[in-house]
């Protein structure tokens, strides 16, 4: 067996050399080969990719217990439980074939671009998952959040302001006012729940109810009268469209200001759910609420503030939303629950509480993102592309719930 | 048992005394296919507008995109005795059975904004249109393309003398959809230019999903293969000039520019055309659509003459309402 798993640590470490060495040689041969247009920047990848995973070989010789075993047995395990992502590869690398164009740096980044809000979205939404619940009500935030922040944020010269005697306020103002107002519908949602014990399907879904009724209101009110808001300030818009180290060399379009920080709340995310009471609470509910009750811990509290700090997460979903689109309408963010919950889903949180991992979230996201955007690159129809998703939720659930029991 | 009785009677009694209140004004009730419409808006502004000045009552209901809340809809008008009908279908494939129900109750029925097939109008005398063509507003986008192709030759990026364009589309089977789509590229055929269409996809009159399907086809095709966009709507026109702003188009500068043109000259698309972002849009005239409406539904619910309300009834059903061209410059 220990042979058996030096030669993997082997394998990751050669195979990423040579992934490495055949990147770098590509990526100087390209121009003199006229492959520019054939293979844009994948020796790029191919140098990431390569680096990836002869550290990966490189570190996991460092800690043993770590190890990798590629043992036919345990071979058809690691297929069957990473098939959601060997597919995504699959996927990618037929992609590629077909339109090279997708093998761009400004693709991959455009993708993690589109990954940001829906990993708020399902950082968000995976504490309600985690106590065996459900939030329907996180997409209406979004668009409660979207219309009140843009609302605020017009331009004083626009035609069609939604308040049009107010003045150039500082942008923290709109964006406090929308995130508070959705932490006041998370603060029903916890009551519901902690309060009555209703099962939080059928409290988000009163809430969700409430939220669109109130945010279509508030759209509707005069002079706007339901005219999708338009004319957003260049300030506001930034915090969605700004890109930094554009430019850094010839062409590089630049990262999304949306990357770094949705990286940041998810470390922010993972330390709480890791590394304080209340997340270990969380999982403790999730687990067996009425042990956690036994145990002490005060499951009213802790209720109301998962709900509390998931619509704090959904509100600043809408305000970057809105501030990317420059606009909102009250239609914002329909939906986004179920691509949440999907995405927590693939990535390995259970829909009967406790297990789930903010690492595996990430992961659920981004596959999602790719095979979604991967799809529209090769123009396949909406309508399969919808029947794929749903092909892929089922199966990841399945193979999930297989390895649970097998354990 | 007998106090519910008694609160019955009191509620049958007021209703009753509403109802007769205003027993000879003529009342008018008007169903949207949803209020929620930037488009539908404004047309209910002019038609509330309208009826105040003409001194008739109109009510409105909000079909929620859904034929089945407004077939609900259009019985209890009917019920309550509205004198006339404005029905702005939901579905305008399924307006027979509304044109029946308004047949057997005897009152007349003004269509808006889609326009049901010509058979099912024809089967009852009191059945009009009042709308624009919708083939005009593809026209008009595909002469403002054309237009600009022919004063700005740098805009034939490939110069191989075709225009290679996106389209972005309404909601699948929408009349405006399939008119606007398809009369578009005519009239860009009828200009001379040979059209060639690289790309097209359904973004439902939708800013974010246009945004980002047209992100997409801006990685995938490359903003400098792309000449021109041409979207059936301004909310749609404006998610794909925030794709090309992202891509680093339409900012400014002339040789990173891509034409787009939308139609409804909402109000975010003329401020968008102010700063040079979006080349043109169409007005859908709902004004005086609205008020066309109004008028006509007021004629015919007082017996009064089609004719003289100022608006020409074609073939005794339709009242057609212009469609205006906008470019940079003109507000309205």
């Amino acid at each position: 067996m220990a042979e058996n798993v030096s030669k993997t640590k082997k394998l990751f470490t050669v195979g990423g050399l040579v992934v490495l060495a055949l990147g770098i040689i590509l990526y100087f041969a390209k121009e003199p080969l006229g492959l520019n247009r054939k293979i844009y920047d994948l020796p790029v990848f191919l140098i990431l990719i390569g680096l990836g995973f002869a550290l990966k070989g490189f570190m996991s010789k460092a800690k043993s217990e770590d190890d990798l075993d590629l043992g036919s047995k345990s071979f058809g395990e690691f297929l069957t439980n990473n098939a959601i992502l060997l597919a995504m590869l699959v996927l990618v690398v037929v992609i590629c074939i077909l339109q090279p164009r997708f093998m761009q740096i400004r693709v991959a980044l455009d993708i993690l671009t589109q990954s940001s809000t829906k990993l708020i979205m399902a950082l968000g939404i995976c504490f309600a998952l985690l106590i065996a619940g459900t939030d329907l009500s996180a997409g209406r935030m979004v668009g409660l959040s979207a219309v009140i922040s843009a609302s605020m944020m017009q331009t004083a010269t626009y035609a069609n302001r939604f308040f049009p005697d107010l003045p150039q306020v500082s942008i923290w103002i709109p964006i406090a006012a929308a995130v508070l107002a959705c932490m006041l519908f998370g603060a029903l949602n916890g009551f519901l729940v902690a309060k009555y014990e209703m099962h939080p399907f059928i409290a988000t879904l009163a809430t969700q109810v409430i939220i669109y009724g109130a945010c279509s209101l508030y759209f509707d009110m005069p002079p706007n009268n339901s005219q999708p808001i338009g004319g957003i300030r260049p300030d506001f818009a930034q915090i969605g469209q700004m890109r930094l180290f554009q430019g850094i060399y010839p062409g590089f379009p630049g990262i999304s200001i949306l990357i770094p920080i949705s990286l940041v709340i998810c470390v922010i995310i993972w330390f709480v759910l890791n590394k304080t009471v209340f997340g270990k609470n969380v999982y403790a509910i999730g687990g067996n609420r009425e042990a956690a009750v036994v145990a002490g811990i005060n499951v009213f509290r802790n209720i109301m503030f998962i709900f509390i700090l998931a619509s704090f997460l959904y509100g600043i979903a809408g305000v970057l939303e809105a501030a990317r689109t420059a606009g909102a309408t009250n239609n914002y963010g329909n939906g986004y629950e179920t691509d949440a919950i999907a995405a927590c889903v693939v990535g390995g949180v259970s829909m009967s509480g406790g297990i789930g991992k903010v690492g595996g979230i990430v992961m659920g996201v981004l596959i999602f993102t790719v095979i979604q955007y991967g799809l529209q690159f090769i123009n396949v129809s909406p309508m399969w592309q919808q029947v794929i998703k749903g092909v892929i939720i089922a199966v990841a659930v399945a193979i999930d719930l297989t390895k649970y029991r097998r354990k | 048992m007998r106090k519910l009785f008694l609160i019955l009677l009191t509620f049958l009694l007021i209703f009753s005394f509403t109802a007769f209140a205003n027993a000879d004004e003529i009342k008018i009730g008007a169903c949207i296919y949803r209020f929620n419409d930037a488009f539908m808006l404004r047309f209910r502004n002019a038609m509330g507008d309208e009826a105040a000045k003409l001194g008739a009552k109109i009510e409105m209901a909000d079909g929620r995109d859904d034929q089945t809340t407004q077939n609900e809809q259009i019985e209890n008008f009917i019920a309550e005795g509205v004198n006339v009908l404005i029905i702005n279908p939901v579905d305008r494939m399924a307006s027979q059975p509304v044109i029946d129900k308004a047949k057997s109750a005897g009152i007349p029925v003004v269509f808006i904004n889609r326009e049901p097939a010509s058979e099912m109008l024809d089967s009852y005398e009191k059945a009009y249109y009042v709308g624009a063509k919708a083939e005009e507003s593809g026209i008009e986008a595909g002469e403002l393309i054309a237009e600009y192709f022919k004063s700005h030759p740098e805009a034939d990026k490939n110069h191989d003398g075709k225009l290679q364009f996106v389209m972005l589309k309404g909601q699948n089977g929408h009349q405006d959809m399939i008119l606007r789509s398809k009369y578009s590229v005519e009239a860009i055929k009828n200009a001379g230019i040979e059209p060639v269409e690289i790309a097209s996809a359904i973004a439902n009159w939708d800013k974010l999903q246009a945004m980002n399907i047209m992100n997409g086809f801006a990685m995938s095709i490359g903003p400098e293969n792309i000449e021109a966009v041409i979207a059936n709507n301004d909310e749609m026109a404006l998610g794909a000039v925030e794709a090309l702003k992202n891509s680093d188009y339409n900012k400014g500068d002339k040789d990173f520019y891509i034409p787009v043109v939308g139609v409804d000259a909402n109000a975010s698309a003329l401020d968008a055309m102010d700063k040079g972002e979006m080349l043109g849009t169409v007005l859908n005239d709902a004004d005086n659509q609205g008020k066309a409406a109004v008028r006509l539904a007021n004629a015919l619910a007082s017996g009064g003459d089609v004719k003289s309300i100022g608006y020409e009834v074609t073939d005794n059903k339709y009242i057609w309402i212009p469609y205006q061209k906008v470019t940079r410059g003109e507000k309205k």
